[in-house]
């Protein structure tokens, strides 16, 4: 019985060594992983087969013309669970489509690594924790909204390098501290003037007015 | 008789029926004159497929029958029965608890079934009772209880069912209980403590519960207790380190919680110690390296923490260490073998949160396995690794090692199984590799490695399985790869090997999968290729393959996965066709030409056939109705002409139907409606007339339909706004009229949305405004549509793109647009809009987006006036007409010369114009107007935004740095 619980294991080895050999791409990969750690009621996963070449057929991605992810579509879906760091993964990604879900958990650092990100939706979930500095590496990122969760801590500075950017709302969360006034930010107070509701900070009830430089620590309230 | 009803489990009944029994003695027991009379009726209820019961008859002697044993001094007394391994089947009479003299019943391993007779609690003088391994089923009798002499009741691996009947505690002469691998439930009754003399207790793989009773602590006499696989919970208890006599201990696969006694350490005679696969947490007692006769410890799959405390410095006789699936962290310690005594030939630590270095293990002579997987160790394999001259199985996949594999690898010539998976090994396959005569297993995949494929691996005849997946080898594939007799698995993908594909690989005979995917190979695919008869899955996407599949390929019968995709091969797809077993046939990009074979449709099984970018011609085979579990059906961009088959209508799994960019002709067809798992439909660019059939509206799973470019007629459906799961619509580029259906509005996950290019009419519904996840692009550019532009569309904040223009809107521009906040492209264009563009447009939009709307006016555009729209005389116009044509023609010709420069280093600048709308078979699809640059003059002005688009254009470089830094300044500068 114990020789043969032994044979067992090193059979089980070499099952456990011959699975990832039929793993997918990386990116393929990096999306079952997050996949791994969702629950889908809807089953709007159902047909991600890690098996495929790429993902490129799989529903919600959407792959530009060299077979690299560039969206996730996975807005409005009742999918709930959290992102991990292999978002990271997708270095092509354009589109992060997320919005309306019950996803939990911290925003990942490594989301910070889509250089090519114009729009990061991740508004009406239940993400908590702060939003990462590494944020303010997404040099392409146009649209951030991250309304909606249960994020908390301040308002990164470094989020102010973010030239592109040209809608940001942080409303309806936990923030605290002061809004930047630098960079993209500093078109804040225009918000008034023009309709036009650019970034909105609305309802974070320890998230003070634009900070206004050497008056207010842009932490404070925190 | 009574007891023959009795299913009382009450003991007092049980013992009555006993006394009553004693009592009418002659009438319970069978004397020497009944007892061949009763073995014939126990006869006459078996089946005998070996007819080992066919000497038994009245006429011999019944202690000459087969399987029967008398009392050697007295004529017929029966004391033994045994009919074990006869593949018996048939039921166990009740008569046989009249053979009152009997002392040994074994039946067992046959095929009995119906229940274990009540009436052998009748047979006091039964010693043992052997019914395992047959089908028996009902309850355990209570009355087995009544067994007063029984020593070995051995009646597991049966169907039993129901509680373990707490009479059997009675039984106090039992030395053997075996109630395993039943379906028994309940708790272990206390009552087993009486039984003072057990020294076997087998009660695994049934589903009991509850905890191990401390009356059990009775069973002192025990040296084999073994509860594994049953539901029991709780601590477990300390007495067990009291039975000195215990030899075996299976507590595995239950739910024991708490920690390990150090009382166990106690167990002096123990050789065996599985507690594999419970909750139990806290550290590994130290004590149990007292154990000095324990030959296997498995404490693996709990919650053990803490450090390896292990030393078999006392353990001398430890073959097996099995710690696998626990917490434990630390390093590996430094005695774990220390002097030579070591008896350790199998260490199992995979899955632990171990650090450090191995090196530890150098002192475990003895050593055959060790799987260190899937922890955290660190640095590199020790070069004396072979001084484990036994070693078999070595397992440090999943960790963090680096460094090189060291040639004296090539040392251990009993090496099986090599697998260094997942870690971060540089450095080159040592040639000594080659000595490795037994090896069969040889995984690298997931590491650094580099260099070239040494010609020494071919040496290794026992290899089943090579996996190279992911690491950085170039150069060739072995030219002798043929050598490999035995080689099932050849996985080389994503590396940098170059070369063709050696002729000697046919010699594989035993290949069933082969990748090599994702290298530079080239060249042609040899002929030996054929003979590779137990191929199944070959995938050799993205290669630079070329040239015709040789004819031999027929011959793989057994081909199930066959990727091709993204080479250059050419000629007819008929080679890959001899196998009717494909499930996965994608060829996606290569120059295969001719006709799509019918052949095809031969592989029933088939779930992906993905034929696109390649030249095939003629008409798409109605035989492919036939592959009802199809998913995926991609024929695009090939030159594929006819109707679409009403067959396919059978294919009703396809969640993918794609036939764009081929010549396809006759209608959309309304069977469309029937294919309910579909999620994306493209039949853009064909020549496509009719209508759109209203019954596409039954797709409700569809996320993309796009029917652009093609000669379709007829208004839109209303039935689309049925697809509420619908991402993308495109039909751009048809002959359709009518209006916009408002119930477009239901499509509610709408991100793009282009009907451009048609003839449609009437009014933008203001419904569109509810469209709220429109974000790529609406476009309802060149058409005919009129009325004003409704307010609505300002609630599409995340839209970015809006296109209407060259249609017939008049009216103002509602300012409503201003709260586009996500906008970075607008054009309202050669339409017939007036009055003064509204404040927040003005400021963000370029005159490009206005202009050829007669009456509108303000900036971006001149300024509004009352003479704006005062008539001009006749002869002013044809003066000022002029005048604008000689203008015109001066600002053309320098324009084209400023274009032609601006496209010259454009040239230069750009890489890739996708913007990523285009298919993955090339830019065909016609996006946004005209492509490229064109498009830059309605973008944004002023603000980062236009940056950004250059930045989309271009794809990287300085070029493009200077340009985005130029142009946020200039955003800055306009702000400021």
């Amino acid at each position: 019985m114990a020789a043969r619980r032994a044979v067992a294991l090193v059979a089980l080895l070499a099952l456990a060594a011959a699975a990832p050999a039929r793993a997918s791409n990386d990116e393929g990969d990096a999306l079952y992983a997050l996949r791994q750690r969702l629950k889908d009621p809807n089953g709007v996963l159902q047909s991600w087969d890690p098996t495929l070449v790429n993902p490129c057929t799989w529903f919600h991605v959407t792959c530009n013309q060299a077979s690299r992810v560039e969206r996730l579509d996975l807005g409005n879906s009742n999918i709930s669970g959290s992102l991990g760091p292999e978002l990271g993964r997708l270095v092509n990604l354009k589109y992060l489509e997320l919005y309306r879900n019950n996803f939990d958990g911290e925003i990942p650092k490594e989301l910070g690594k889509l250089k090519n990100l114009i729009s990061l939706d991740l508004y009406a979930n239940k993400l908590t924790g702060s939003i990462p500095k590494s944020l303010s590496k997404l040099s392409s990122l146009r649209f951030m909204r991250l309304n909606n969760n249960k994020l908390t801590g301040s308002i990164p500075r470094e989020l102010a390098k973010l030239s592109n950017l040209k809608v940001i709302d942080l409303s309806n969360n936990d923030l605290c501290g002061t809004i930047p006034v630098d960079g993209p930010f500093s078109t804040f107070p225009l918000r008034s003037a023009n309709t036009a509701l650019l970034f909105s900070f609305e309802n974070n009830s320890r998230l003070n007015g634009p900070e206004l430089q050497g008056l207010v620590a842009y932490d404070s309230g925190c | 008789m009574a007891i023959k009803q009795n299913r009382s489990p009450l003991r007092v009944l049980a013992d009555l029926s006993l006394f009553f029994c004693i009592l009418l003695a002659p009438v319970c027991s069978a004397t020497p004159a009944t007892a061949p009379a009763t073995l014939l009726q126990v006869k006459s209820g078996l089946t005998d497929p070996e007819g080992v019961l066919s000497g038994w008859s009245p006429e011999t002697d019944v202690c000459s029958w087969h399987g029967i044993t008398c009392l050697p001094s007295e004529v017929g007394i029966v004391t033994g029965l045994n009919l074990s391994g006869y593949g018996l089947s048939g039921v166990i009479p009740p008569a046989i608890g009249e053979l009152i003299s009997i002392e040994s019943i074994d039946l067992s391993s046959n095929s009995l079934t119906g229940a274990i007779p009540a009436e052998l609690g009748m047979l006091e003088n039964l010693r043992t009772l052997l019914l395992f391994s047959n089908s028996l089923t009902g309850t355990v009798p209570p009355e087995l209880g009544l067994l007063k002499n029984l020593e070995v009741l051995r009646i597991g691996d049966n169907r039993l069912h129901g509680e373990i009947p707490p009479h059997l505690g009675n039984c106090t002469e039992l030395e053997t209980l075996g109630l395993a691998y039943c379906e028994l439930n309940g708790t272990i009754p206390a009552e087993l403590g009486n039984l003072r003399r057990l020294q076997r207790l087998a009660l695994d793989n049934n589903t009991l519960t509850g905890g191990i009773p401390d009356q059990l602590t009775g069973c002192a006499s025990l040296r084999v207790l073994s509860v594994s696989d049953n539901m029991l919970q709780g601590n477990l208890p300390s007495f067990i380190g009291s039975f000195s006599n215990l030899q075996s201990l299976n507590l595995a696969n239950n739910q024991f919680s708490g920690g390990i006694p150090a009382e166990f350490g106690n167990l002096s005679s123990l050789t065996y110690l599985s507690l594999l696969g419970n909750r139990l947490t806290g550290a590994i007692p130290e004590e149990l390296n007292r154990l000095g006769q324990l030959q296997i410890l498995d404490l693996s799959m709990n919650n053990i923490s803490g450090k390896l405390s292990i030393s078999t410095a006392q353990l001398k006789n430890l073959k097996y260490l099995v710690l696998s699936g626990n917490i434990l962290d630390g390093e590996i310690p430094e005695d774990l073998c220390a002097g030579d005594s070591s008896s350790l030939e199998n260490l199992f630590l995979s899955g632990n949160n171990l650090g450090g270095g191995i090196e530890a293990l150098l002192n475990c002579s003895a050593l055959q396995s060790i799987d260190v997987s899937n922890n955290s160790f660190t640095g590199a394999i020790p070069p004396s690794i072979d001084r484990l001259s036994g070693l078999i199985n070595l397992g440090l996949h999943n960790n963090s090692f680096t460094g090189v594999l060291p040639p004296q690898i090539g040392n251990l010539s009993n090496l099986e199984i090599l697998s260094l998976f997942h870690n971060g090994l540089t450095g080159e396959i040592p040639p000594e590799i080659g000595r490795l005569q037994k090896l069969k297993l040889l995984f690298l995949y997931e590491n650094q490695m580099s260099g070239t494929i040494p010609d020494e691996l071919t040496n290794c005849t026992s290899l089943e399985e090579v996996d190279f997946f992911g690491n950085h080898f170039h150069g060739h594939i072995p030219e002798r790869i043929g050598n490999l007799k035995n080689l099932a698995v050849l996985q080389l993908r994503q590396n940098d090997l170059s070369g063709p594909i050696p002729e000697s690989l046919g010699e594989c005979r035993s290949l069933q999968a082969l990748a090599l995917a994702d290298n530079r190979l080239t060249g042609t695919l040899p002929e030996s290729f054929g003979q590779l008869a137990e191929l199944s899955v070959v995938t050799l996407y993205n290669n630079s393959f070329e040239g015709p599949l040789p004819e031999s390929l027929f011959q793989l019968k057994n081909l199930t996965v066959v990727n091709f995709s993204h080479n250059r091969f050419s000629g007819s797809l008929i080679p890959l066709l001899g196998s009717s077993s494909l499930t996965v046939l994608a060829l996606t990009n290569n120059s295969f030409s001719g006709v799509i074979p019918a052949a095809v449709a031969r592989s029933r099984s088939m779930v992906r056939l993905q034929l696109g970018g390649n030249r095939l011609a003629g008409a798409i085979p109605a035989e492919l109705g036939n592959l009802t579990h199809l998913n995926m059906l991609d024929l695009s961009f090939n030159n594929l002409s006819g109707d679409i088959p009403a067959e396919l209508s059978n294919c009703v799994q396809l969640t993918h139907l794609k036939l764009d960019g081929n010549n396809l002709t006759g209608s959309v067809p309304s069977w469309l409606g029937e294919l309910r798992s579909l999620g994306e439909l493209d039949l853009s660019s064909n020549t496509l007339t009719g209508g759109i059939p209203a019954d596409l509206g039954n797709c409700s799973g569809l996320l993309k339909l796009s029917l652009s470019d093609n000669h379709l007629s007829g208004s839109i459906p209303p039935e689309i706004g049925r697809l509420t799961s619908l991402n993308v619509l495109n039909l751009n580029k048809n002959s359709l009229t009518g209006a916009i259906p408002p119930a477009l509005r239901q499509c509610n996950k709408l991100y793009e949305l282009r009907l451009s290019e048609n003839a449609l009419e009437g009014p933008i519904p203001p419904e569109l405004g509810q469209l709220s996840e429109l974000q790529v692009i609406l476009d309802l550019s060149r058409n005919r549509l009129s009325g004003e532009i409704p307010a609505s569309l300002g609630d599409l904040v995340k839209l970015e793109r809006l296109n209407l223009s060259s249609n017939r809107l008049d009216g103002e521009i509602p300012s409503s647009l201003r709260q586009l906040t996500s906008l970075h492209l607008l054009n309202l264009s050669d339409n017939l809009l007036s009055g003064e563009v509204p404040a927040g447009l003005s400021s963000s939009f370029p005159a490009a987006s206005f202009t050829g709307n007669d009456d509108l006016c303000g900036d971006p555009l001149p300024q509004c006036s009352p003479s704006s729209t005062r008539r001009l005389p006749r002869t002013e116009v044809a003066v000022i007409v002029s005048g604008i044509a000689v203008v015109s023609a001066a600002v053309c010709v320098a324009l084209m010369y400023t274009m032609l420069r601006v496209w010259s280093n454009w040239r230069a600048v750009s890489v890739s114009s996708s913007d990523g709308e285009e298919s993955a078979h090339g830019g065909r699809d016609n996006k946004w107007g005209a492509a490229g640059a064109g498009d830059g003059k309605y973008w944004k002005v002023g603000s980062p935004v236009s940056s950004t688009a250059a930045e989309e254009k271009h794809s990287s470089g300085s070029e493009t740095s200077v340009l985005h830094g130029k142009l946020t300044e200039a955003s800055g500068a306009a702000k400021s």
